[in-house]
């Protein structure tokens, strides 16, 4: 019942998704993770819910810096390679280290994102 | 080319199936009288353009289209809805019906649900306040046939529905079907089911005889004699592998829907560019008849071959002198070049996806997962697709291979792959993780995997000359499909020599004989025909119906096709199934969508 119950929470940002209210989401995706670590089974979407919540909160930092709207509601994946294609590699590198992403995945992102930013002289140093 | 199949030459007679659902439409239609707007939901367009012609259509006065968000704009005062039972569509139609009334226009509504109306969907109707002013009736379309020997119910989310959310009512869709047939050709005595939706559907079937008997006392015997239900829970890694056959890998890349593919005209050399259309794939088209079941590979040489040999005949034709009847033969020849252009065309196009090297790179690693010998390289391999951001489709079919065959992955493993995941796609996917788990396609390792007994036991693994295949093992260059595996051994001789394998399997297995007729004492003195029953037809090759719950692909189709054909298999299959799926279609069935 709990696991119903703390999933229907974690569904309901979702629905909700395009909506201005990210305070809210948030706070629902938190008191998803709570309900979550009530049991010990749930402890991988417990803690998929903690870095949701962060990763919304980053975004929401990055977007008022960058005035642009183009990062809530991507993948963490994501958030890297336009960070680093717009040339914000200290932004990118916070991000990594704020998830623990891996060396494997990160140099394939900054990879992938230099090229499509066409920094080819990056790229070669790299 | 005729986008309906033929079925003339099919073993049992499906026209008649065809026919009768045609009729009932039509009987709808001429029942409301006049001009009328029949408004059809998209995914039904499919299923009954196999069944009626545009033109019959017209002929009866209809106006076409389709149920969508918006408001439908005609002037007929008669309107039909034709739709499957689902809650937006309910909330479509009234949103016609209330635009209707607050311009004050009338109009007579009839609502037909595809196959039988439902409660819930009628109370919704009912809460808009729109339900008196609708005639509902039903149309009993339950299954559809695709080609002379397979028929499809066109079930988007059987396995999905079963599987994770709980709802069987597919199952009651299914014995329904084969009920329907018994009651055109008498009930089928030997019924096999493995799995546990199949021992359901067998159970539901039996009920339904009991209800409601077949009682036409002029099908003595059967013309079907055996039933196999087999789960589509039961065998998760063939869909998962990319098919070889050119049927199957037309599906694989251009997704063949309702017996047709759909692409850009400019591939089957059309002048304009980007305009769409469709090309009908059913066995109607000869070629295509010849050359659908076979391994790719061989598919190019046989294309090649027929275009030289037609060539020959060609200057043979310019350099001597022809007597009229050599003439003939040409001339008929060239009849079939439509045909062979066509499948050039399409030869040539799916060309262009086998040849890349991401591809065969794939081919391989399936392969090396099915083997289950080496572990580690297959990791890395799906956690670099995950890294390089691969679509999520692809790389879920190669997870749920993995995880399958290996009964789960190892809890770290597990973890750290789930969470890879949802850095790379996002964390919405987590609902699908969920379904995936509860469905046990991607799960924690809780036992060893006994996928490599079965795999031995039952000779999965094999090699095959694919140009001259003496096992099914050729439809994916190596590797027998373990559905038809069951199938096959089903068929020959029933569970018992394999039971110690279906044990290994997930779900219960059930053997049941069927007197026919001894269940409704009416007919207690037909009983003796019950033991007639068991023999198969005078000297005709009997007919075995194969039941896939849960969807089927056009690779284990060909697999079953290629071994009626091999010698002292004296039985010819029909397909039945859910759906046609392959790996793409299945996986993307437990991605949720959000509203």
């Amino acid at each position: 019942l709990l696991w119903k119950e703390s999933w229907e929470l974690g569904k309901n940002p979702m629905a909700s998704k395009g909506s201005p209210l990210h305070g809210p989401r948030i706070k629902l995706i938190e008191k998803a993770q709570n309900l979550f670590a009530e049991t010990k089974e749930h402890a991988f979407e417990s803690k998929a819910a903690e870095e949701h919540a962060k990763l919304l909160r980053i975004q929401h930092e990055l977007e008022v810096s960058t005035k642009q709207a183009i990062f809530v509601d991507s993948s963490i994946s994501d958030t890297i390679r336009t960070c680093i294609a717009l040339g914000n590699h200290r932004a990118a590198m916070k991000v990594k280290t704020e998830f623990k992403v891996s060396d494997k995945r990160w140099y394939w992102l900054k990879v992938f994102a230099l090229a499509t930013a066409g920094s080819w002289d990056a790229l070669e140093k790299f | 080319m005729a986008q309906i199949p033929s079925l003339d030459n099919s073993s049992l007679n499906l026209k008649y199936v065809r026919e009768q659902s045609q009729r009932e439409l039509v009987n709808i239609l001429k029942n409301i009288r006049g001009k009328k707007c029949l408004v059809i939901d998209p995914q039904l367009s499919g299923s009954l353009s196999l069944i009626v012609p545009t033109s019959t259509l017209k002929d009866n006065g209809v106006e076409l289209r389709h149920l969508e968000a918006e408001i439908i704009q005609t002037d007929c005062t008669k309107v039909i809805y034709l739709v499957r039972s689902r809650f937006n569509l309910m909330r479509f139609i009234c949103s016609n019906v209330h635009n209707d009334i607050s311009k004050g226009i009338q109009r007579e509504y009839y609502l037909y649900f595809v196959p039988r109306r439902e409660v819930v969907c009628e109370k919704v109707l009912e809460e808009e306040k729109v339900h008196h002013l609708i005639t509902i009736g039903e149309y009993p379309l339950y299954m559809v046939p695709l080609d002379e020997d397979v028929l499809s119910f066109e079930l988007d989310f059987a396995n999905k529905e079963c599987q994770v959310d709980g709802d069987t009512s597919s199952l009651w869709h299914i014995a329904k079907g084969i009920h329907k047939l018994e009651s055109l050709f008498g009930v089928i005595p030997n019924v096999r089911a493995k799995g546990k939706a199949s021992v359901r559907v067998a159970d539901i079937l039996n009920h339904m005889q009991v209800e409601e008997p077949v009682n036409s006392p002029d099908i003595a015997v059967s013309e079907i004699n055996t039933l196999i239900l087999i789960d589509r829970e039961i065998d998760m890694v063939t869909p998962m592998c990319s098919q070889l056959t050119y049927e199957g890998l037309l599906d694989e890349f251009l997704h063949v829907s309702s017996g047709s593919v759909e692409l850009d005209a400019s591939i089957m050399g059309g002048q304009q560019e980007g305009k769409k259309m469709k090309v009908p794939l059913n066995s109607s088209d000869k070629l295509f008849k010849e050359i659908r079941d076979l391994n790719f590979e061989v598919v190019v040489q046989v294309l090649r071959q027929k275009a030289t040999s037609m060539k020959q005949d060609y200057t043979e034709m310019t350099t001597t002198n022809q007597t009229v009847s050599e003439l003939k033969d040409f001339v008929k020849k060239l009849n079939s070049l439509p045909e062979m252009t066509r499948h050039i065309n399409l030869a040539q196009h799916l060309s262009t996806f086998t040849s890349k090297q991401t591809f065969l790179a794939r081919l391989d690693m399936e392969h090396t997962i099915v083997e289950a010998q080496s572990y580690d390289i297959c990791f890395e391999y799906i956690e670099e697709l995950i890294h390089k951001q691969e679509p999520l489709v692809s790389v879920l079919r190669m997870l749920i291979l993995f995880s399958v065959t290996n009964s789960g992955l190892p809890k770290k493993h597990f973890d750290y792959l789930r969470r890879e995941l949802l850095h790379s796609y996002g964390f919405e996917h987590i609902a699908m993780l969920h379904n995936l788990e509860k469905a046990g396609l991607l799960k924690k390792q809780e036992s060893k995997s006994n996928w490599l007994t079965i795999k031995r036991a039952l000779q999965l693994v094999e090699d095959t000359d694919t140009a001259n295949p003496n096992d099914i093992a050729y439809v994916f260059s190596g590797y027998a499909p373990l559905s038809v595996r069951l199938v096959q051994n089903a068929v020959r001789s029933g569970w018992r020599p394999i039971e110690e394998i279906l044990k290994l399997l997930p779900g219960p297995h059930s053997e049941v004989k069927r007197g026919g007729f001894s269940s409704s004492p009416s007919f207690d003195t037909l009983r003796g025909n019950s033991t007639a029953l068991d023999r198969p037809t005078h000297g005709r090759r009997s007919i075995v119906l194969v039941v896939f719950v849960g969807g089927v692909t056009f690779a284990e189709i060909s697999a079953l096709r290629f071994l009626s054909a091999q010698e002292g298999m004296a039985y010819d299959p029909i397909i039945m199934t859910t759906k046609i799926v392959n790996g793409n279609t299945l996986a993307e069935t437990y991605m949720e969508k959000w509203g």
